[in-house]
């Protein structure tokens, strides 16, 4: 039985009103099979679809330490590639100096996926991925933390002022869908700046530790005495309190180690344990709006490897950690559109070390039902000698735009000035 | 007659003072004892309370009365001294310690889980238990200023003497000596790849964090074309891989990897040749104005909570004038009333922890029980991959909630392996409502009949356990600021 994916076949597509009853009603059974027929859970699950679901839920991988973005998407058709990058230079798909399995994966004719991304290919041939390229903000400092704090922020450098995250401006800017206690997950210990200045967002390592340990005592009891001291008081500690004691008591209701994904199987590392806990949040119905990821690791200066190696294995994870996502929560991927983002790329030449330092613009990918998928996009700035800014691929597509039309076509935001505040919109049509 | 735990407790303290007068068991100086008196001063206790909390890791039992006896002012200046005699306990488990006592080198055949247990464990009972209060913030500072991670490149084996030779020995020092003997860390050159920085091959990592991070500031004022020019100043700046006796993993400059051609850094030219290329470089970054003013911005925020112009200028004056002396910096950083008006800035989960164990005076090998809720909180330390060290804003912290009162619930219940707490000891056998009226002063420096102190003991008061009555106070959203 397959409850949660089925409530997207009742009606053949999204929800509508006419669908909404029996919508509600295979909701409540699927969340009912899910948490052992509890009819407490069921009654938080009802609670949280009373509302229209009027846009997406909205998933964010950032890759953390600066993407080589000309080797995860290979540009085989830029001639110059090939002279900037001798050694780590990823073969083209027509490439016969190289075995089959270590050349580039067809994209265009133009561009390639790198190997290891190959569990990819599926979803971009399918329409439902779609690629970014020569992507990046406008901050030049090539220091990893202005330009995440920048991205992050939703700036296009770090002259602006403004020190809230672009997530939680946007979640700010809208009424929350549901009551949720949990609009908004980071899947982590550390809150991400792209969070930070809003409400109703928290920061979980694991959703199955997520549990008040009482050591013998009540839970309940002591969740009364800390509702208590957490009853009054506006500083973000306190108001973090009140969210986190809501966040206890949907969670009991849930028991997140009985999950069971129904897709591919999700890697044995962070990002993937991450993104199966966002698939079961996100089955489970609790109002979900926006879940942040991180994959770090990406700082490659050394000894980077080709088509095997260090880079290679960082993205052979987020390749397999998505397809075993987009497969885990099926049909409800039309409701979900999954970012992944870098800070900066890598200097379009490789070091002596067999690496690269700190470049400019990077690749971007937008992963969902509702993605203009199979094409790459953006505008190709080249990649010789003259072409190169300070020896770094040139940024021609500001990181915004895309995040910006996420927001508005997806998310259902008509003031993304106010999360891209200076932004002029210029659409890429890469959403519908 | 039936003796009950509490009156066999109490006994065991009067047996306990007795030992202590014979000489046996609790020498002074150890911190397992007690002070005579742990009770509040009379009169406002806040001012102290956040004084202790600022200058230190907060007060432990009796220190509020002891600071208000000395006065701001004496106190700042014995804990700029850092004289105070070390407990004899707390020197002889440091000594026990192989990351202190052994080379990097020999270390090398411990395992890195071991190594990085070690390191944690000295930097928590220093900071729990050294009376040298404000050194400890400083080494806290400086650890995430010059952050290095444990698990990148084998830096755990030798973070140990980075620990000893460049944190710990200049936290109180002179910048220049620091910055220098952090630029011949081999834990710092591996951890930023300056290991593979050679001529006509440069790696600029080492270089722009020095810059950004270290020195200037991201905003201080260089180009790109400077990273580039302070690599080449620092090609062959790397650690020793030749022979045991040649001092194997030791700092070692290699002429044949550097460049030898002139450099030009922040507009100066770099002619002194050899490793001298790197010495001009960080004396010229150690007395920039830049540098004074990230550094005094940076000790604002982190000592009083927010960098106010005026703040920043005594700092930075204060630092320029005594050639990069933080002692002096400190000293005019740290007025009594800044320190008293500043906004309140939340406790890292590392802050929290100490000034819990500091508060219930817990007796802790500061070993894996401890350090495996560090890590629940978010704060491993010497873990944060990224060289800006753990993030100091409030909302980084506000997920970290479940973690501290899990923290909190385990403490005081003894479920936190390698740390005890005598809670019957603490509150002086006062059965029933008179635990909460003491937990409130212990734990949170208030009197009870302070608003703050008479909201807070009539919620514990409500609970008859004295454990459960502590586990809240550490949970209490007052306790997560300090």
């Amino acid at each position: 039985m397959k409850p949660h994916n089925d409530w997207w076949s009742c009606d053949g597509g999204g929800p509508t009103p006419a669908s909404r009853r029996t919508l509600l009603k295979s909701a409540a059974a699927g969340l009912a099979a899910l948490l052992g027929g509890s009819s407490a859970l069921a009654q938080v699950a009802l609670t949280g679809s009373e509302k229209e679901r009027d846009g997406d839920i909205l998933v964010v991988v950032f890759l953390r330490g600066g993407m080589d973005g000309l080797n995860a998407i290979v540009p085989f058709g830029d001639s110059a590639y090939y002279g900037l990058r001798p050694g780590l230079g990823i073969g083209g798909p027509d490439s016969r100096s190289r075995p089959v399995s270590e050349r580039a994966l067809d994209l265009d004719g133009y561009f390639g996926l790198h190997p290891a991304l190959g569990p990819l290919l599926p979803y971009f041939k399918d329409d439902q991925l779609a690629i970014v390229h020569a992507v990046g903000s406008q901050d030049r400092t090539r220091s990893h933390f202005e330009a995440m704090n920048t991205m992050e922020r939703g700036l296009d450098s770090q002259s602006g002022g403004t020190a809230s995250g672009w997530l939680a401006r946007h979640l700010m800017a809208m009424p929350p869908r549901t009551g949720s206690p949990m609009r908004a997950v980071a899947l982590g210990s550390i809150m991400p700046d792209s969070l930070r200045g809003g409400t109703g967002a928290i920061a979980i390592q694991s959703l199955d530790e997520f549990r008040l340990e009482a050591n013998g005592r009540s839970p309940e009891v002591v969740e009364r005495a800390l509702a208590e001291l957490y009853r009054t008081g506006s500083d973000p500690m306190t108001a973090a309190g009140r969210d986190t004691l809501k966040v206890l008591d949907a969670m009991r209701k849930l028991s997140p180690g009985s999950y069971r994904s129904e897709g591919a199987p999700y890697p044995n590392s962070d990002l993937g344990a991450g993104l199966r806990q966002v698939a079961m949040l996100i089955k489970a119905d609790l109002g979900l709006e926006v879940a942040a990821l991180d994959k770090g690791g990406w700082d490659t200066h050394v000894a980077q490897g080709t088509t095997s190696g260090w880079l290679a294995s960082l993205l052979e994870d987020v390749a397999s950690s998505l397809h075993a996502f987009a497969s885990d929560i099926g049909p409800t991927m039309k409701r979900v559109t999954v970012v992944v983002q870098t800070e900066f790329g890598r200097r379009a030449y490789e070091n002596s070390a067999l690496g690269t330092d700190h470049g400019r613009a990077s690749c971007l990918f937008v992963l969902g039902g509702g993605t203009r998928g199979g094409r790459v996009y953006g505008d190709w700035p080249g990649l010789a000698d003259e072409k190169l800014e300070e020896g770094d691929l040139r940024v021609t597509t500001d990181y915004r735009q895309i995040l910006a039309e996420v927001l508005e076509k997806r998310l259902h935001n008509a003031a993304t000035e106010r999360v891209f505040p200076g932004l002029s919109a210029q659409p890429l049509g890469i959403v519908a | 007659m039936k003796i009950s735990r509490r009156d066999a407790l109490q006994l065991g303290a009067v047996a306990g003072a007795g030992a202590l007068l014979a000489g046996c068991s609790r020498l002074p100086g150890s911190t397992r004892v007690l002070p005579a008196s742990v009770e509040l001063p009379p009169g406002p206790t806040q001012p102290a309370v956040r004084v202790l909390n600022r200058l230190g890791f907060g007060p432990a039992p009796g220190q509020v009365a002891e600071y208000t006896a000395t006065g701001y002012a004496a106190h700042l200046e014995r804990q700029l001294a850092a004289d105070l005699d070390e407990p004899w306990d707390l020197t002889l488990r440091l000594r026990r310690l192989e990351v202190y006592a052994f080379e990097p080198g020999d270390l090398v055949n411990f395992p890195e889980e071991e190594v990085l247990r070690q390191l944690q464990q000295a930097a928590i009972l220093q900071a729990v238990y050294s009376p040298n209060q404000l050194r400890e913030r400083m080494v806290e500072f400086w650890s995430n200023h010059f952050n290095i991670h444990g698990r990148k490149g084998h830096a755990a084996f030798r973070k140990g003497r980075d620990d000893t030779s460049v944190i710990r020995e200049h936290a109180l020092g002179t910048f220049k000596a620091m910055i220098r003997a952090s630029a011949q860390s081999p834990a710092m050159l591996f951890y930023l790849d300056n290991q593979f920085n050679r001529r006509g091959v440069p790696n600029e990592n080492y270089a722009r964090e020095l810059m950004e991070l270290h020195t200037l500031g991201v905003h201080g004022g260089y180009t790109q074309e400077d990273v580039r020019e302070v690599a080449r100043c620092f090609t062959g700046w790397g650690v020793e891989t030749r022979a045991y006796r040649y001092g194997r993993g030791r700092f070692r400059f290699d002429p044949d990897l550097h460049d030898h051609r002139p450099k030009r850094v922040l507009g100066h030219t770099i002619d002194g040749g050899g490793i001298k290329d790197g010495f001009q470089v960080l004396d010229l970054l150690a007395t920039h104005p830049s540098t004074a003013r990230f550094l005094a911005t940076k000790l604002s925020r982190y000592f009083l909570g927010e960098a106010t112009t005026d703040a920043v200028e005594r700092g930075s004056k204060a630092f320029l004038s005594s050639g990069g002396d933080i002692r002096s910096t400190l000293r005019a950083l740290l007025t009594e009333q800044a320190v008293l008006e500043g906004p309140p800035i939340v406790r890292r989960p590392v802050d929290f922890a100490v000034a819990a164990l500091r508060a219930l005076h817990a007796d802790t090998d500061g070993g894996k029980g401890i350090q495996d809720h560090l890590e629940a909180m978010g704060q491993p330390l010497f873990q944060w991959p990224m060289p800006d060290g753990y993030p100091d804003k409030s909302e980084a912290w506000t997920g970290s909630l479940l973690a501290r009162w899990n923290f909190a619930l385990a403490l005081t219940r003894g479920d936190t392996p390698g740390t005890r707490v005598d809670l019957d000891g603490l509150l002086g056998f006062n059965p029933g409502e008179k635990s909460a009226a003491r937990i409130v002063s212990l734990v949170h420096g208030e009197h009870p009949e302070t608003p703050t102190g008479s909201r807070l003991a009539s919620i514990f008061g409500a609970r008859p356990d004295p454990t459960e009555q502590a586990a809240l106070a550490l949970c209490a959203p007052e306790f997560q600021w300090r």
